[in-house]
């Protein structure tokens, strides 16, 4: 490595100069119709990147993933998870199933560049707020309808998410060990954000052939199929006739390859890749002769099941006589793959991914500080941010009405009476934390 | 309403419609590395043309398979990826190859790598050098531990794998069965496909399209530092809030949820149908399509399904485990069904809305009459490697994704390429 080069990097990425920065997505508006993971996660991938994102939810209800948590437990009477979710969005509360709000968010619409919803497929078309209304009002709209099956086929009407889509997909089918009655979901909703993040990127495309056309266009975003994209099994069923099983902890696409336990009772990972990172690993054993065997030199031979059996015995015996630390400085040493197992605790408290900005310690006027993850995508010119944590229900109804659709003082408080707009009820997750003063909070009042 | 479901399928027939970045040069010179062949694969079917650059003795990817398995030498993975794309081989460490990567710079919009930080650097083809040949370009590096920081230092010469970035992001240790479960099952566990690249490759290929987006309006390229080691926990964002504010990690919970019970998949007479009850009036019309209404009273509030205490959980997941094993797929789903119809027409809003859905395996998930309809899985024909079946994903009315054709043999489309660009 050149020596200045690390020097650059850094200088490249420095966090201290992020928000003197440029914002990419600067001037898009998104109307986030959406609600608890899916759609709400496109929605804040886009406004990461600068992209204003108007939140809409129903008032006294407000998203149910709001009032949700793991293990019944809140933080500051919020969803801790939801902030992640869904920072730096305005959040404001109409009823769409009343005329005048429904106006709202037709206005809304008529001003925006991205529409994104997930509601059950049929839902926002029977409201009057699906593509079909709001490209009449903004023909240049974007519009995305997240679905767990897809707005058209055979089971469009069906409802799903997450858990549903891991199993209907052939993920869930995939994980566990083999010969046992277990499958195991990816934990944490993998199923709602890795596809929220590939709406995100589907939006973007759109975007990018907007600047080119002019055109906008409606996306059906499905997320079993988003899911089925990220497996190899179709392919290799159809190509070898056969089924790809589950393989506990390992990787059958590497060899050796599997999670093991240390000397000190600690889990790493290890997975062969390349020929050259084998050799690196015999060196590492002290058993250079293992690459000259003619059944491991090459990867196509050390991956067949009976080599790779035998490949694994010997890696199980070997790890157990080192310690974790030892492994990873000779993976580093002779170039091959070595991992730490690391769990929640690991990850909240570990100084790389701070020193980074991939996790952050964040200071927000509302909620103090919080610790979440930022972006794993560092970019030198025009980098993510997060400009606030989430906010209650409603809470910038006057700024956004305000601001946007230049209503009046009189105007809202009559939209307020006849509950076309609204704010929380008492339930957690919508409301302020109760040391907060949002009596005199000047956005919550913007111009009041 | 109906009429727009059918409309529908026609509105977003791709035949025949624009690509919305035909316009686009993406140069992956990522190696042995599936999160930036991923990254590639979403420019290539988006219309991008994506050229695959790989040393004269090929990348390494093109054998991480499973099993070993491969068509005419190549392994699937990496022939699925293959999807509209060109490769070509370079030996960079001759003149007449470096000066054609050069020429290939000039006119490219994103260039993907994954080499150890700072080695593309020492060859004069790190970011700051081919910014001065090309200002506009966007560079997409991607290392387990990103460009800088102390472990890029420490840790620069552990290359990639997806079991590691899924072991060091936080996934492994979240998949695996209850403490008391005999080893191995107890261990950390694999999710059974490339988790972390995918992770990856979605949100470089996000941050690309944002730069793209970018460089339309301002002609300035940027670079893209991402740091595969930190791919699950940056994807579902939980793994470093809930160590935070808990100030503990979280066990592996096995087929039990962290949320609330019951929710997952139970094992019935033939298969596993999900069973996932979120609200108490979804609990309750479980309990009465299954028979259980004997156990409404000591498990009736949301309070009492929630799993933080996992003995007590296990009970009642123990109970609907017994239950739904005395049932076919089928029986459970009409029932569900019917009551579901039944609940949504009536004027009492708290009948709940029970819904399910089997468990299927990938080869099942072909013959699926919904997704033949939705032509979520291509078809192309190589004369080499002969049909390939590749599933696709997301749906655009104007310029939707799609797969023209597959490429795959190392130096495939050297020919075409040196023509096309004159090098």
């Amino acid at each position: 490595m050149q020596s200045d080069y690390q020097a650059y990097a850094r200088d490249l990425f420095d966090k201290d100069k992020v928000n003197s920065k440029p914002e990419a997505l600067k001037g898009i508006r998104v109307l986030d119709l959406s609600h608890m993971i899916f759609g709400p996660t496109a929605a804040k991938t886009l406004g990461q990147y600068g992209a204003e994102v108007v939140k809409v939810e129903v008032p006294y209800q407000g998203d149910y993933w709001r009032s949700s948590s793991y293990w019944g437990k809140f933080w500051k009477h919020a969803n801790p998870f939801w902030q992640f979710i869904n920072h730096s969005k305005y959040f404001v509360a109409i009823d769409v199933k009343k005329k005048k709000g429904k106006d709202l968010i037709l206005q809304l619409a008529e001003m925006s560049d991205v529409v994104v919803e997930n509601f059950s497929p049929g839902t926002v078309d029977a409201w009057g707020i699906g593509y079909r209304q709001i490209k009449e009002v903004n023909p240049k709209i974007i519009y995305a309808s997240c679905s767990t099956f897809g707005q058209y086929g055979p089971f469009r009407y069906m409802p799903g998410w997450d858990l549903l889509a891991q199993g209907a997909s052939g993920m869930l089918a995939a994980t566990g060990h083999p010969e046992t009655d277990k499958y195991f979901k990816v934990p944490d909703f993998y199923g709602d954000f890795f596809p929220g993040v590939y709406a995100a990127m589907l939006i973007m495309i759109a975007l990018n052939a907007r600047e080119r056309t002019g055109l906008g266009q409606y996306l059906d975003i499905a997320q079993a199929e988003i899911l089925m994209r990220a497996l190899p099994h179709f392919t290799y069923n159809k190509a070898t006739g056969k089924e790809l099983e589950r393989t506990g902890g390992n990787d059958p696409t590497m060899s050796p390859s599997g999670i093991f336990k240390t000397a000190d009772d600690a889990f790493v990972a290890l997975a062969i890749g390349s020929d050259k990172q084998f050799l690196g690993l015999s060196q590492a054993m002290k058993e250079p002769g293992l690459a000259d065997d003619s059944r491991f030199t090459k990867a196509v031979d050390r991956l067949k099941p009976e080599h790779a059996k035998e490949l694994n015995l010997k890696i199980t015996t070997w790890i157990e006589s080192q310690s974790a630390q030892a492994l990873i400085d000779l993976a580093g040493e002779f170039g091959f793959p070595v991992a730490p197992v690391m769990d929640d605790l690991d990850i909240s408290v570990d100084e790389w991914r701070r020193e980074r900005g991939n996790v952050v310690n964040f200071k927000d006027e509302m909620y103090g500080d919080f610790v979440l993850e930022a972006s794993t995508t560092l970019m030198s010119g025009t980098p993510s941010r997060i400009k606030w944590l989430t906010r209650p229900l409603g809470y910038h109804n006057r700024y956004i009405f305000k601001e946007l659709l230049g209503l009046t003082e009189p105007e809202i408080q009559k939209l307020e009476k006849e509950r076309a707009v609204g704010y929380w009820d008492f339930k957690v997750g919508q409301r302020p934390p109760v040391y907060y003063d949002i009596d005199n909070d000047p956005l919550f009042n913007y111009e009041k | 309403m109906s009429r727009w479901g059918d409309q529908l399928s026609q509105i977003m027939n791709p035949d025949g419609k624009a690509e919305a970045l035909d316009d686009t040069l993406v140069l992956d010179l990522s190696f042995a590395n599936f999160s930036g062949i991923i990254t590639a694969s979403f420019f290539a079917e988006a219309g991008a043309e994506v050229i695959k650059v790989e040393p004269p003795e090929g990348d390494p990817a093109r054998v991480m398979t499973p099993y070993g398995e491969t068509v005419e030498g190549v392994g699937i993975p990496f022939l699925s990826e293959g999807r509209n794309k060109r490769h070509i081989t370079l030996d960079v460490s001759q003149p007449d190859d470096l000066e054609k990567l050069k020429k290939l710079v000039i006119k490219a919009d994103v260039l993907i790598e994954s080499y150890a930080p700072g080695e593309m650097d020492s060859l004069e083809l790190g970011y700051r050098q081919l910014k001065e040949l090309n200002p506009g370009l966007i560079y997409i590096s991607l290392t387990p531990y990103g460009q800088f920081g102390s472990l890029a230092e420490e840790r620069a010469g552990i290359p990639w794998s997806d079991l590691t970035s899924q072991a060091e992001s936080g996934l492994a240790a979240l998949i695996g069965d209850l403490p008391d479960t005999p080893e191995p099952y107890n261990w950390p566990t694999r999710a059974g496909f490339y988790a972390a690249a995918n992770a990856t490759a979605v949100e470089a290929a996000t941050a690309a399209l944002v730069a793209l987006f970018y460089k339309r309006a301002t002609g300035e390229g940027q670079m893209l530092d991402i740091a595969t080691a930190d791919a699950y926990a940056s994807c579902v964002g939980i793994p470093p809030t809930f160590g935070h504010v808990w100030k503990h990690s979280r066990m592996r919970y096995g087929t039990l949820d962290y949320g609330l019970c019951p929710y997952g998949f139970f094992k019935c007479k033939d298969g596993h149908v999900a069973i996932a009850c979120f609200r108490d009036q979804d609990f309750r019309a479980a309990l009465k399509i299954l028979g259980r209404w004997d156990m409404e009273e000591n498990w009736r509030s949301l309070l009492d399904r929630i799993t933080d205490d996992v003995s007590k959980v296990k009970e009642l997941n123990d109970e609907i485990e017994k239950t739904v094993a005395k049932f076919t797929y089928d029986e459970i789903f009409n029932k569900f069904s019917a009551y579901a119809v039944k609940a949504a027409r009536s004027k009492w809003k708290g009948g709940g809305m029970p819904v399910t859905t089997r468990m299927v395996s990938a080869k099942e998930v072909m013959d699926i009459e919904h997704w033949q309809a939705r032509r979520t899985f291509s078809e192309v024909e190589h004369p080499v490697f002969g049909v390939l079946t590749l599933p696709t994903a997301g749906k655009m009315s104007e310029t939707p994704p799609r797969i023209k054709w597959i490429s795959g043999q190392l130096g495939e489309d050297n020919d075409f390429i040196t023509k096309k660009f004159g090098l």
